[in-house]
């Protein structure tokens, strides 16, 4: 049986923007729930605050951002300090402009159908990397 | 000027997920006209707004393991915390207060978070 990686994501995570907290409930129901033997994770400021060991993750694994906004600070952080992402997704595609509402736990309890939706899509994408790998 | 929080963004153990429960009881609270919070990965990349705000206000960083990313950040884009929390170190003195999971702190993790928000109300810090 061919070797297949385990998918890194990483969550933006944003504790300012709604979209920041979608995106982590999103990618903690991948990695608890619907891919828990095919993902890992590692957090976003890890890749600064860290050291090489921390920085090898991108280079180690395909991995997946998942970002709140447009400014896509899980990409691009990704990006600058490791390696490039696999697969970039913006959450602003979903939400629409999503750093506006002043009350982020407001739209997170409200958004479940959300969450699911795009964890469905991420779960999508890590059978993807998976099957594309080597 | 308001006074910044800014949690650790830990998406890995539950002492991340009560640094960011602490942080949104200040800010989503009656304490939001003094409270704030930035997303911490903006300082990753150099966001101009971002490390101006942590630069020129009175900031506290929540972080929920040794690694400290929180607080490195604040510093790496020029900002010096003028309070610094360990979550681990705030349930050494208040052991009975042990959160559950990343996914539900449960009433320990919220206790956790509570103890946190008191720290900082309480802290003097004028800059």
């Amino acid at each position: 049986m061919a070797f297949k990686p385990k998918v890194g994501l990483i969550s933006c995570s944003g504790e300012a923007c709604s979209g920041g907290n979608i995106s982590r409930a999103a990618t903690l129901e991948v990695l608890h729930y619907l891919r828990p033997t095919e993902t890992v994770t590692i957090c976003l400021p890890l890749f600064l605050a860290g050291d090489e060991g921390e920085r090898e993750f991108a280079r180690s694994f395909p991995t997946i951002t998942i970002d709140g906004c447009s400014k896509l600070c899980a990409a691009r952080g990704t990006e600058r300090y490791s390696s490039t992402p696999a697969m970039k997704m913006n959450l602003e595609e979903y939400l629409g402009e999503s750093c506006t509402s002043t009350d982020e736990r407001w739209r997170l309890e409200r958004s479940s159908e959300l969450v699911d939706r795009i964890a469905q899509d991420i779960a999508s994408h890590v059978n993807r990397l998976r099957e594309e790998w080597g | 000027m308001k006074k910044v929080v800014i949690p650790c963004s830990g998406i890995g153990k539950a002492f991340g997920a009560v640094a960011r429960e602490a942080t949104y009881l200040l800010t989503d609270s009656d304490h939001s006209n003094e409270y704030v919070t930035i997303c911490l990965p903006l300082l990753m990349t150099d966001d101009v707004e971002s490390k101006q705000r942590v630069t020129e206000s009175n900031v506290y960083t929540v972080d929920g393991c040794p690694k400290r990313c929180a607080s490195i950040l604040v510093r790496h884009a020029g900002g010096k915390p003028v309070m610094e929390i360990m979550t681990p170190k705030v349930l050494a003195a208040n052991k009975e207060h042990k959160p559950e999971t990343v996914l539900n702190i449960g009433d320990g993790g919220q206790l956790l978070a509570t103890d946190i928000v008191n720290l900082i109300l309480n802290h003097g810090d004028d800059k």
